[in-house]
């Protein structure tokens, strides 16, 4: 991680499951640390303690520090250089600072298929909007309930 | 779907098998300021959830008690919010389950899968917890000042089960992630098949399950330990045995997965 050459990183075109892939973009605080600085891990999370986040460490995806977003199933890479020591650390703000702009893939398809009301930043964002409050049921063309139904 | 419950009432599924469908939030709770009370005594678990969902999501309100809840099953799930709830009284099974963000108190005791599926928040339990406490329990916390179940943490991803007296038989099966502590004594078959994971033991153990085995304790495991005792106020006992997985079962081979649980 001592060699960042913003200049080589670029998305890759085999098909993944990355953020970058689903997303189609890359975000300004995969790249700046001082864009999570401010981040508070534990007035973020339920509780007093960080809570869920206890379980996220910094991992690597294709030779890239990476935090994994278990709301998308997708590895978030982390193109700055991380302070030795601090690696869990800045994993856990760049993933809270993903989720509560509201760039997780995973929440962008609660417009489409949430099924229930619900708050669509869930609980890391004050009065985010309601999504799936108008979900149908999807109706196959031309099939009937059996009788009886 | 049509099936009728215990009063004779007809109640409806749709399709996604959700009970009541057509049923709104009672709007009978008792607003004051940002605080409000449900008297539960009359609702349905789908009325209470509903209303729940309604002071939370729509009215903007994050102190919510409960109050009768009379033991009723599925009560305070999929609760996506932060909020903190007081359940006075004693819930049935599925209790809390599937939150993400929720801080919930439960008074009275629960029944069996107490936080299954829990992203994220805090569930405390004064009391006992039934067998399945923290099945499939994903992230947050998770409190049980009194005994558990059998069970205890089946197939759990992530989060910290906290337990103040003695769990069941199978703590921790097939446990993938995630940390276990449990003050009393572990019933047999400790961490059967755990793929991963920490289990901390400070009783007796009966037994331990295939694959599980005991590892010597560091110093970021005194820091977990000292920082939830601290955090839930509870009394931490003066030594913790820590159990972990083996991995030999990590891979098969070319003996039967049968013959090789013999084996180990």
């Amino acid at each position: 991680m001592s060699d960042f050459d913003l200049s080589a990183r670029h998305l890759t075109t085999r098909q993944g499951i990355d953020t970058e892939e689903l997303t189609g973009q890359t975000f300004p605080y995969q790249f700046d640390p001082s864009l999570v600085d401010d981040i508070d891990l534990e007035a973020a999370t339920p509780g007093e303690d960080i809570n869920w986040l206890e379980d996220i460490h910094l991992m690597e995806e294709d030779g890239i520090p990476a935090v994994f977003d278990r709301y998308t199933n997708a590895f978030l890479k982390i193109h700055f250089p991380v302070p030795e020591g601090r690696e869990d650390e800045y994993a856990r703000k760049v993933l809270v600072k993903h989720l509560q702009e509201g760039n997780s893939y995973g929440i962008w398809l609660k417009h489409k298929h949430a099924k229930f009301p619900q708050p669509e930043l869930g609980s890391w964002l004050e009065n985010s909007p309601t999504v799936g409050d108008n979900w149908k049921p999807p109706r196959l063309e031309g099939w009937e309930p059996p009788s009886g139904h | 779907m049509v099936a009728v419950n215990e009063t004779s009432r007809p109640v409806r599924y749709d399709v996604r098998g959700l009970a009541e469908p057509d049923a709104e939030a009672p709007k009978t709770a008792r607003i004051d300021g940002d605080s409000a009370v449900i008297d539960a005594a009359d609702l349905s678990p789908r009325l209470i959830n509903l209303e729940l969902r309604r002071l939370v999501y729509g009215e903007d309100i994050r102190n919510v008690t409960i109050t009768n809840p009379g033991a009723k099953h599925s009560v305070a799930v999929g609760l996506l919010a932060r909020c903190r709830i007081t359940i006075d009284g004693s819930l049935g099974y599925f209790a809390c389950t599937l939150g993400d963000g929720p801080e919930i108190h439960v008074t009275g005791r629960v029944g069996w899968s107490l936080g299954e599926n829990m992203m994220s928040g805090v569930v405390v339990v004064d009391k006992n917890a039934g067998s399945l406490t923290g099945a499939a329990l994903r992230g947050g916390d998770l409190v049980i000042r009194g005994h558990v179940g059998a069970r205890t943490g089946i197939d759990q991803k992530g989060g910290t089960i906290l337990v103040g007296g003695n769990t069941g038989s199978m703590t921790g099966f097939m446990m993938q992630r995630g940390r276990q502590i449990i003050c009393g004594d572990a019933g047999p078959g400790l961490g059967d098949s755990m793929y991963d994971g920490s289990i901390y033991v400070a009783g007796k153990v009966a037994s331990l399950g295939v694959d599980c085995v005991e590892e010597e304790m560091g110093p970021e495991d005194h820091e977990l330990l000292d920082r939830k005792f601290r955090i839930y106020r509870m009394d931490k006992p003066d030594t913790f045995r820590k159990f972990v997985c083996g991995k030999q079962l990590y891979n098969y081979d070319t003996l039967e997965p049968s013959e090789r649980k013999l084996v180990l």
